[in-house]
């Protein structure tokens, strides 16, 4: 698969990639690496120049854009800034995954719950993310991403933002969700992650895999 | 499912605009605004096409008669055009139109008394029952031009003429301008929607993110729309309707001198008009700031 914008070289170049279902992978490489692109790819933010992305034998680059949001329903995404949202509650915005799913709004509240609970911050359900430190505005946005028990966990530098004590925990809990089956993607270029926890690691430079590991 | 789904979205678009009060408050003044102004002009087009009809609507026609016709065949022709039913007619002597002049010339009236011969023609003057319209008067005009005896016919055909320019310009500009109006109007009310729209980027991407329909991303923002265009209009109305009692008595005074016409009023219809306008507004306003979010 290849990815490349008008007059730039190649973001990923060549990059022939197979995870298996319930796996867990560190995506690592310095910044400009592709990291970020290729989970971009992964839940159909961008399309790929060539070549085809597969999940579960469906080649996403030719989903049109209805049948993206639908992609979307089975992957969780985590973000390095959390994306919050401000003027809703930390309950509101856990639930607000099972909201474009149309669910009513008492499973919503018990599911979201139950999240919350998971990642221990059921006592924080009422307030807004502003009153949350760092590492419990990304307890939130994990449980929002695992909210609708998605088969996909893509997580795109989700400890950049924290202070290093906080880590430990955040990663916790995306081996919690791989243990209970999701299969789980990080990206990183935090080196030490890797050495403290050894998994599968995929290597990008310059947009080309250098190793898979 | 729906009326869940239904009920959240209005649910979520009433808690919006309650949350961003000053940008909701400056979308409804600036659809208010756009109404306003729309609505006056169109106002100010239909009264001055009234004006303008209402200047047409009267007229009256002379046919001037052949110097050889006789009293008596002249009165003949009055009871036959008479006998259509559609005019009244009033036959004019010779004797009768020259004693006019001499009083229409006041002072110089003895100036006539050196006439050897009275050089008015008779004629009969002809006068529409009911308010004709400039065409169906040519068409009348020409019926009768061809009545024995009469040598000419006369009935402002060049005031006709230019009061049809008037109105077939008044026509074009109006519609012309109030396109414009409209596209104004859409353009500065899509603009400020957008604004709003822009200041909860945010909030799309995360319904994207989480896997929301495009239709589920637009709708609390069409709804939204719609109830600021309604709000709006309401003030637009509420604009007009002041306009109309500050103003409206010494408007009605001119336009009563001018040719007996009402001064403009909104009618309910009109205020019914301008809150469904003000409705596809916001929607239509709305759905232009959303889309271009949505592409991403």
């Amino acid at each position: 698969m290849k990815k490349t914008y008008p007059g730039d070289p190649p973001v990923l170049d060549d990059i022939t990639l197979r995870v298996d279902k319930g796996e867990f992978i560190w995506l690592t490489g310095p910044s400009g690496a592709g990291k970020s692109t290729l989970l971009r790819l992964l839940f159909c933010a961008e399309k790929p120049t060539s070549g085809q992305i597969l999940i579960g034998g469906k080649n996403i680059g030719r989903i049109n854009q209805a049948g993206v949001p639908y992609l979307r329903r089975n992957i969780g995404v985590v973000f390095q800034d959390f994306k919050l949202l401000d003027n809703r509650t930390v309950l509101e915005n856990v639930g607000y995954a099972l909201e474009v799913l149309g669910a009513s709004d008492t499973d919503i509240r018990e599911r979201a719950r139950r999240r919350l609970d998971q990642v221990g911050l059921s006592h924080k359900a009422m307030s807004l993310p502003r009153r949350l430190s760092g590492g419990e505005q990304q307890r939130v946005a994990i449980a929002r991403a695992l909210v609708n028990e998605p088969t996909i966990l893509l997580a795109d530098e989700p400890t950049g933002n924290l202070d290093p004590s906080l880590t430990d925990s955040i990663l916790q809990l995306l081996f919690d969700a791989n243990a209970r089956g999701t299969t789980v993607v990080v990206a990183t270029h935090d080196r030490t992650l890797l050495q403290r926890w050894h998994r599968r690691t995929v290597g990008l430079e310059r947009g080309k895999l250098v190793f898979d590991a | 499912m729906i009326a869940h789904v239904a009920w959240r979205l209005s649910r979520r678009a009433a808690v919006n605009l309650w949350r961003a009060p000053l940008l909701s408050l400056v979308s409804v003044l600036t659809i208010g605004l756009s109404l306003f102004i729309g609505a006056t002009f169109v106002l100010g087009l239909f009264t001055a096409r009234r004006l303008l009809t209402s200047w047409g609507a009267q007229p009256s026609m002379t046919l001037y008669l052949n110097a050889a016709t006789t009293d008596a065949q002249g009165l003949t022709l009055a009871q036959q055009i008479r006998g259509r039913g559609d005019v009244d007619v009033r036959y004019v002597d010779a004797a009768v139109a020259l004693q006019r002049l001499r009083a229409d010339l006041g002072e110089l009236g003895p100036a006539l008394d050196g006439l050897t011969q009275n050089p008015l023609p008779a004629s009969l003057e002809i006068r529409p029952r009911a308010p004709l319209a400039a065409t169906s008067l040519r068409v009348l005009a020409a019926e009768l031009e061809q009545s024995p005896g009469v040598r000419d016919v006369e009935y402002g055909r060049e005031w006709l003429d230019k009061l049809e320019a008037l109105g077939r310009g008044l026509r074009a500009f109006g519609a012309g301008a109030l396109l414009a109006v409209i596209g104004a109007a859409l353009m500065v009310v899509a603009n400020t929607i957008r604004l709003a729209v822009y200041a909860r980027r945010d909030e799309i991407e995360i319904m994207k993110l989480v896997g929301a329909t495009d239709g589920y991303v637009r709708a609390p923002f069409l709804m939204e729309g719609a109830l600021q265009g309604v709000l709006g209009a309401g003030v637009g109305v509420g604009a007009v309707l002041a306009a109309q009692h500050l103003l409206l008595p010494h408007a009605s005074q001119a336009f009563a001198a001018a040719a007996g016409v009402g001064a403009p009023h909104l009618l309910p219809a009109h205020a019914a008009a301008l809150l469904a306008a003000g409705a596809l507004v916001g929607f239509v306003g709305s759905w232009i700031a959303v889309a271009r979010f949505l592409k991403t």
